[in-house]
């Protein structure tokens, strides 16, 4: 019997040991909602700022902020979709958006913006079959970030505000600014491509933002309404070797492997490069610590201006108790004026709202304020006017499987950065597959 | 007489429940964790079912199969990049790990110390070395690139970022991290009895030959734990995937763990990442029959051994 | 007696070139680590300019206090060592109790349920990795808590670990047990009192194990783990790459204190593994 008293000891040992290991949180009256963001930290408190704020002034809801790494986040959903176990509410990563509307996960937005005075821009609005499913909290696009002192020091007149660069001059521009260690820049017979200190030009290669080069260079990757995938034609295939060529033929870029984002923090930010495209979020979460002055311009230009606007939506889940309250959350946090000092005036999000970029007085409220160092004139010009001009919406705004498939375009292209394969033959190589994605299969 | 066969009964019996007492909780995690598993993969290998619930199972019988197979854009790069890899990584660090075990079994001042030092990346948590490796491997502001273009001026080198340079890059931080191999190594070594040494010396052997003819045979059976268990574990890889290249640059890392982990939790195609899980198993399994079959052959036994 | 000094001569000789090897090697493998440290004493801009210095110019440590604001390690820590306590505790139990079994005791079925275990050393966890998910995810409903991760390590505790803990005890001279039996004592006094002072090296080394094993387990814990709060040390510093991009600076900082736990578990049980380990090496 001795055995089963040990065994019973034992016992007892392991379930203490596991006990203690889980803890639970006391309920009481108040509704307890989750809410789920990504992001870079410094976005990350600035959500948990709004949150605060909203749990201060409300008494029956009380909202916990859930953080999920930026590069998993379509996974993570997926995987807490599946144990049932999604948040009441949250920023959608927006390669995710159609796929979960179509899977019944979203749970009704019309009534969002009910009383507005103005709509969300039509650019940022998700879309199943003409319907909207979803609206941007923010809407971000790409420009060209410059570093004032390279110029200068390069006696380089600064990019215009309003007139964007050809490509070509673009490429030109970017030849003065790169500098090899004895001095010479990459248009000069002596320059040594070995030996770079200092680098032109960086355009942001993850694949996402390919989209605008394609749409820059007259090609599309989906047809408008989103029926059809155009992605293997000689328009979409010169826009993305002219990327990979900054590097592999003009000596003007460093290389990128296209992995994921790092166009503005370790190039332009960093101080060795001397242009670098990126989205707006930048300013507020990278740009703000430089130290030297910058400046903004629209994107170069292949045959046409355009550039592509994107932005996380704000979401509830069609799986929570709690939907009202999540929505009224929701509500209250796309009221610009609830997340306007940390996410707005910061430079982090640009409004939703059509009024801030046709009525100069609100575009001065928001602009008009020492967080955009480049000056009210500058980010007017070459970004607010240009968002509200040529803004065309990334492709995951009206195509489903966009995940899949840029995961299988980032991996199509990692030779075309190397320049083992080129653009064109990527392309078709994978083609077949791409399309197989694109409708489901 | 009689007594005694029923006294031994009651104590085989009771020495019967003792043993089931004692193996509960391995005979459940033998059925439900692994045995149970391993039926079920198979069975939902034949099916569709995107993990919405249990009634949206859709028999799809051999079609997943068919599609590794045929037009699946990872599966079969898949498979060669996981055994390019492994094949790196496994003699890779069978060699550096028996070269330093030999070193460090000769007489050398503080061994303790310097064993120490080469087992101690095998602790560090896996993220952070392929971190701290992707680091040292970046192109543009890495060591070794300082190394290669600022010291010699010698084109940058993309070692993780050039798809014909990633997975000996990745197999070459398998190699560093292979501390264990040289603690059994060195176990191995120490084991080999002095006796058969001396005598080889009296005879005039040299060391190279003392080395190949006596110490070989003698670690033979450790070579070949060694090498069985770094090969199944390398076959399995993903964590530099998942951590650092995310099966790229192309599919050059895309190892058949990561295409398992892509279709099952990022597309959510539970059918067809079992067939990838299957062949998996297949897979290794090919490679582990292999090893035991051809094993016979170099494998020297000392007769009595367990 | 000449050529017996020319080899004890030649002998030095090699055992001096095989310190310098040694050295050097070491030298080799330690450069990685000197360098991860040496990059998270600097700033980005250090990081990311054209002068690669071997030492880092302002050893700026304060670099560490500005990563844990993001890096909130203890936090991962507690978390990971949630996880890891009970599991390595609980897996080193049912390893000892299921090698004893198999070790000692005459039952039905002992040579299937060996098969079994053998069988199970070289099944690849990958493979498996689909139905358990399913298992915890929509029968148990578990995804998101730490159960998934450490309910399997009260089973057994792997099969290779119940083979080692075997192997161990049938080193032992069955003579002991047998006085002991003789004594009236249990099959469970003999594991209490003979057995586990006997295989206490194996029974660290098979704690090592399970702990460097749950301890690497990135593809698991970023299966179940979901939320910031509750990650692991290898959940955090994955996401801090991905959140933090360029970084680099705060991701050595973050590298480097994750370092520290495995060397501090190596030197406090050294002796033992050390043992330990070459006991396995001897028993494989």
């Amino acid at each position: 019997m001795k055995h089963k008293k040990f065994l019973a000891l034992l016992l007892s040992v392991l379930m203490l040991a596991t006990c203690s290991v889980t803890a639970f949180a006391a309920g009481n009256d108040v509704v307890e909602i989750t809410y789920s963001y990504w992001g870079t930290p410094d976005e990350a408190a600035s959500v948990q700022a709004v949150a605060d704020k909203f749990n201060s002034e409300n008494d029956h809801i009380h909202v916990t902020v859930l953080a999920i790494p930026n590069e998993e986040y379509t996974t993570t959903l997926n995987s807490m979709a599946a144990g049932n176990q999604l948040p009441d509410c949250g920023i959608m990563n927006e390669n995710g958006v159609l796929d979960f509307a179509a899977d019944g996960l979203l749970a009704d937005v019309s009534s969002m913006y009910d009383g507005a005075a103005s709509m969300p821009l039509d650019s940022i609005t998700f879309k199943a079959d003409g319907a909207p499913v979803a609206y941007s909290a923010a809407n971000e696009i790409l420009f060209l970030y410059y570093n004032k002192d390279m110029f200068d020091a390069a006696g380089v007149a600064y990019p215009d505000p309003v007139t964007p660069y050809t490509w070509d001059e673009f490429v030109e521009t970017a030849k003065l600014l790169t500098l090899d260690g004895n001095g010479n820049n990459a248009a000069s017979p002596d320059f040594d491509a070995n030996n770079v200190v200092q680098y032109g030009a960086n355009v942001d290669n993850w694949t996402w933002q390919l989209e605008v080069w394609a749409l820059s260079n007259g090609g599309r990757w989906f047809s408008e309404d989103g029926a059809e995938c155009l992605i293997n034609t000689p328009e979409v295939a010169e826009s993305i070797q002219k990327v990979a060529d900054l590097y592999l033929v003009d000596h003007v870029a460093q290389f990128r492997d296209g992995l994921e984002d790092s166009g503005i923090q370790s190039t332009i930010a960093a101080g060795n490069v001397a242009m670098a495209t990126g989205g707006t979020w930048n300013v507020g979460t990278c740009m703000n610590n430089v130290e030297f002055p910058y400046g903004v311009a629209p994107l170069p230009v292949m045959k046409n201006e355009v550039t592509i606007c994107t932005g996380g939506p704000q979401v509830v889940f069609a799986q929570g108790e709690h939907q009202a309250e999540a929505m009224e959350f929701i509500k209250w946090y796309t009221k610009e004026e609830n997340s306007w000092d940390s996410l707005i005036a910061t430079g982090i999000w640009m409004p939703i709202l059509e009024e801030y970029y046709t009525n100069e007085e609100l575009t001065h409220k928001w602009v008009d304020n020492d967080n955009f160092t480049m000056g009210y004139d500058n980010f007017k010009t070459s970004v607010v006017d240009y968002a509200h001009d040529y803004a065309v919406s990334t492709c995951w705004y009206y195509v489903p499987h966009t995940n899949e498939f840029l995961a299988y375009l980032r991996s199509i292209l990692g030779d075309v950065w190397t320049g083992s394969t080129t653009a064109a033959d990527a392309l078709n190589a994978g083609e077949a597959t791409l399309i197989d994605i694109f409708n489901g299969e | 007489m009689p007594k005694k066969t029923k006294h031994r009964n009651a104590l085989l019996r009771s020495e019967n429940r003792t043993a089931y007492l004692c193996l509960i909780p391995s005979i459940i995690g033998l059925i439900f964790l692994t045995y149970l598993p391993l039926l079920e993969v198979f069975g939902l290998s034949f099916f569709s079912w995107k993990g919405n619930g249990f009634d949206t199972f859709q028999f799809v019988g051999m079609k997943n199969y068919v599609k590794l197979l045929t037009t699946d854009p990872y599966f079969k790069e898949s498979v060669a990049v996981t055994v390019y890899y492994t094949f790196i990584a496994v003699v890779g660090s069978m060699i550096y790990s028996l070269i330093i075990a030999l070193l460090l079994n000769r007489k050398i001042p503080a061994r303790g110390f310097w064993r120490a030092i080469f087992y101690l990346p095998y602790l560090l948590p896996a993220v952070a070395v392929y971190l701290g490796w992707n680091w040292l491997y970046n192109i543009n502001y890495g060591l070794f690139n300082f190394i290669i273009n600022r010291v010699f001026g010698w084109p940058r080198v993309g070692f993780v970022n050039d798809a014909k340079l990633v997975a000996p890059s990745l197999a070459l931080v398998a190699v560093w991290l292979s501390g264990n191999l040289i603690v059994i190594f060195l176990a191995g070594l120490q084991n080999v009895p002095r006796t058969y040494l001396e005598a080889a010396e009296v005879d005039g052997a040299t060391s190279w030959q003392r080395f190949w003819n006596i110490t070989i045979p003698c670690m033979s059976p450790i070579i070949f734990y060694n090498l069985l268990m770094a090969l199944i574990t390398n076959l399995q890889v993903i964590t530099p995937a998942l951590a650092l290249t995310k099966g790229g640059p192309g599919n050059s890392s895309r190892f058949v763990s990561y295409v398992l982990y892509q279709y099952a939790f990022e597309n959510r195609k539970f059918g067809l990442a079992a067939a990838v899980a299957v062949m998996m198993f297949i897979l290794i399994g090919v490679f582990t029959v292999i090893l035991f079959a051809t094993s016979r052959s170099w494998m020297f036994s000392e007769g009595g051994d367990d | 007696m000449n050529s017996l000094a020319s080899r004890k001569r030649q002998e030095k000789i090699v055992n001096t070139v095989c310190f310098v090897l040694v050295v050097f090697f070491s030298a080799l493998c330690l450069l990685p680590i000197w360098w991860i440290f040496r990059s998270s004493l600097m700033t980005n801009n250090q990081l990311f300019a054209n002068e690669v210095p071997f030492f880092p110019p302002d050893w700026l440590f304060s670099n560490y206090p500005k990563a844990l604001v993001n890096f909130p390690f203890w936090r991962y820590l507690k978390n990971t060592m949630t996880i890891i306590v009970p599991s390595v505790i609980a897996g080193t139990v049912t390893a000892v109790l299921g090698g004893y079994a198999f070790a000692r005791m005459r039952f039905r079925g002992k040579r299937f349920l060996f098969v079994l275990v053998i069988g199970s050393m070289f099944l690849p966890t990958m493979v498996t990795l689909i139905p358990l998910y399913i298992m915890w995810t929509n029968v148990f409903h578990l995804n998101g808590t730490y159960w998934p991760l450490i309910l399997p390590y009260f089973c057994g505790g792997g099969a290779f670990n119940i083979y080692l803990i075997r192997q161990f005890i049938l080193t032992i001279p069955r003579e002991l047990d047998e006085a002991a039996t003789i004594d009236g004592a249990g099959h469970f006094r003999i594991l209490i009192s003979i057995i586990v002072p006997a295989i206490k090296a194996a029974m660290i080394v098979v704690a090592l194990l399970l702990f460097t094993q749950m301890w690497n387990d990135l593809i698991q814990q970023s299966l179940y783990i979901h939320v910031e709060k509750k990650f692991t040390i290898a959940l955090g510093l994955s996401q801090f790459k991905g959140s933090l991009k360029q970084d680099y600076s705060a991701i050595m900082c973050a590298t480097c204190m994750s370092f520290a736990p495995g060397i501090i578990f190596y030197l406090l049980g050294q002796r033992h593994f050390v043992e330990g380990i070459v006991l396995t090496g001897m028993k494989s």
